[in-house]
């Protein structure tokens, strides 16, 4: 094992004497002092908005008049390879039938969830959409089974809006734990 | 013990002590996720290194069995979990061979270009854990800046950032979004002198030089018989890269060398990992600039769930996408094997069909788990410290390893 690997030429041990090669790589360093800082000041002062593609927390959405859009086909349930959602179709108990079917019941259970997407790919009334919400964590397990009424809830950051952009945020507490509250009026790209 | 005498005569006046088995891990912070090393040590060298893996074991293998074909693809994204896209190329990839599909041109370039910049973000972490294995701390800061940068990108395109699940059986789960090419285009702008900054840090280096060169050496001929792929085995000299021997997809129109080392070292493994990001680098510009419009799924109704424009207008087409999602595609009886050039090595996908809608089995030829059987005859005789150089250069997963 030869771990002699200079040759000693006047050249290198010129280098190895005045420390060439450690200089050059202290000089990148040096030089990054002065640059503009990537880093965010995350949570307190900035937050990341993710893009619009983003696999976050499930959401249900309403159509233009309020009306909800998914029908309880149960695809999303069928679909999910860890079968964490639970959807029960609402039951015809007048007689008559049901001109607007919508779901009874559904749930999701986020332990076992992956946001991998498929069942926002499998739903066809486009009703079911991963959204924007990533900070997940909780104290309770019964936090992360998830009923219709919340995800039916808006969504903070609106669907439409392209994202990808680091916004001012306020960090606040309330019952649930700590929040962090976007600001989207102050927008920057890190890169 | 005849082995033991003869390292510690080979090093001259070492005294012969009792051998002394260390635990390496799995809590080790210098090994790579929970890698649990059995090392017999003489003093400080090393008698025998024998890796004890199985501490992330999920049984993925068996998890394929009980899932819809489409249904196992977000699993792949939890094998080597550095770079997500290519095992599921190479999963789906393996599965449209079985069933015989061809998808279109554009969602062809599109799996290069995300396998090629995952190839990078895999080669970042993988230098930048290394320097920080051996002491250079400085590089992972800036390796994590550019992998930050691929990861927006990721974001961008499918909205994950670890776990992509962006390809589906006979195309892509979406096309390029608006401003991505510009993006991408920004960045392997900057990324050439960025990897000339890692190098200008490390690769003239003392304290680099000292602690890789000549260090974990393995011959070709030993790499070859351990069946060890990707730079592991092109440190050691051995031109072996499937993009370039059996092309896939469409790497045989671009234009990239495959960089290949002499002494097989963890030098030259580094080495090969720089001029890898620096290739991958170019494959993506070539790409960008040939990638076609059109379809990025294949029309093959049987197979590939309809356009969503067409789920809600047309009638039959929804009962289809309901059969689709509800009860899979029967793939027809027989077995495949399909492997691509994943950043760690072969990765290799064999799958058994019985004819109907899920693998009868599916064997997962992962690189990280061949590779790391290479710890032993590349450490045996060197120095404790040199283990964790010989680790960071092979660039275990052990979400690949353990499965």
């Amino acid at each position: 094992m030869n771990r002699n690997h200079y040759n000693f030429d006047l050249n290198g041990l010129l280098k190895k004497v005045f420390f060439v090669d450690l200089i050059q790589g202290l000089f990148i360093t040096f030089h990054y002092t002065f640059s503009k800082t990537i880093t965010m000041k995350y949570p307190d002062e900035e937050t990341w908005i993710p893009y619009k593609r983003f696999r976050g927390l499930h959401t249900l959405n309403k159509n233009k008049e309020g009306k909800e859009l998914c029908v309880g086909c149960e695809l999303c349930q069928k679909s999910c390879p860890t079968q964490c959602i639970t959807v029960v179709p609402m039951q015809d108990t007048t007689g008559k039938g049901i001109a607007d079917r919508v779901a009874y019941r559904w749930e999701i259970n986020l332990l076992r969830c992956m946001f991998c997407g498929l069942c926002e790919d499998a739903c066809p009334t486009e009703a079911l959409k991963l959204g924007r919400e990533y900070e997940l964590a909780g104290t309770s397990m019964q936090r992360h089974l998830l009923t219709k009424e919340e995800l039916l809830a808006p969504q903070a950051v609106p669907a439409e809006f392209e994202g990808g952009v680091i916004v001012k945020a306020r960090l606040g507490t309330d019952e649930t734990g700590i929040k962090v509250v976007p600001d989207m009026s102050v927008q920057k790209r890190w890169w | 013990m005849e082995d033991v005498m003869s390292i510690a005569s080979n090093s001259g006046d070492d005294i012969i002590t009792k051998e002394v088995t260390l635990n390496m891990g799995p809590q080790h912070p210098s090994t790579h996720g929970v890698m649990h090393l059995i090392l017999r040590m003489q003093g400080e060298k090393i008698v025998k290194a024998e890796p004890d893996i199985g501490y992330l074991h999920r049984g993925m293998e068996k998890i394929a069995e009980n899932l819809l074909y489409s249904q196992f693809v977000p699993y792949t994204d939890r094998l080597d979990y550095l770079s997500s896209m290519t095992n599921n190329l190479s999963y789906v990839m393996a599965v449209e061979k079985l069933i015989g599909l061809e998808i279109p041109e554009r969602a062809k370039y599109i799996r290069v270009i995300v396998s090629e910049l995952s190839r990078i973000s895999s080669h970042l972490l993988a230098v930048g854990a290394w320097g920080l294995d051996l002491g250079a701390v400085t590089l992972v800061l800036y390796a994590f800046r550019e992998r930050e940068m691929i990861l927006d990108l990721f974001e961008m395109l499918c909205g994950a950032r670890l776990t992509y699940n962006y390809m589906k059986i006979g195309g892509m789960r979406g096309d390029l979004p608006p401003g991505f090419k510009e993006k991408c285009r920004d960045f392997i702008q900057i990324f050439p002198k960025r990897v000339d900054e890692y190098e200008q840090l490390l690769t003239g280096n003392r304290i680099w030089l000292q602690r890789n060169k000549g260090v974990g050496v393995i011959s070709a001929e030993d790499a070859v018989d351990l069946g060890l792929t990707g730079p592991s085995l092109r440190g050691s000299g051995v031109k072996w890269d499937i993009r370039k021997d059996t092309p896939y997809l469409v790497y045989d129109r671009f234009d990239f060398k495959v960089p290949a080392g002499g002494n097989g070292d963890c030098f030259d493994r580094y080495m090969v990992r720089i001029e890898e990001m620096r290739q991958a680098n170019k494959i993506i510009a070539q790409a960008l600039e040939q990638i076609p419009d059109g379809p990025v799924n294949a029309d093959a109704p049987e197979f590939v769930s309809p356009p969503r424009k067409d789920i809600t207008t047309n009638m039959e087409v929804l009962i289809h996408h309901f059969k689709l999602i509800s009860h899979g595609f029967k793939a027809p009886k027989g077995e495949v094997y399909s492997s691509i050039e994943a950043p760690k090595g072969e990765l290799g996908f064999y799958i058994v069909s019985d004819g109907s809608e899920m693998p009868f089995r599916v064997k997962i030829r992962a690189p990280s788990f061949v590779n790391l059987q290479s710890v032993d005859p590349m450490s045996r005789g060197a120095y404790f410290a040199d283990v964790v150089a010989v680790i960071s250069s092979l660039d275990p997963v052990f979400g690949e390893v353990d499965k």
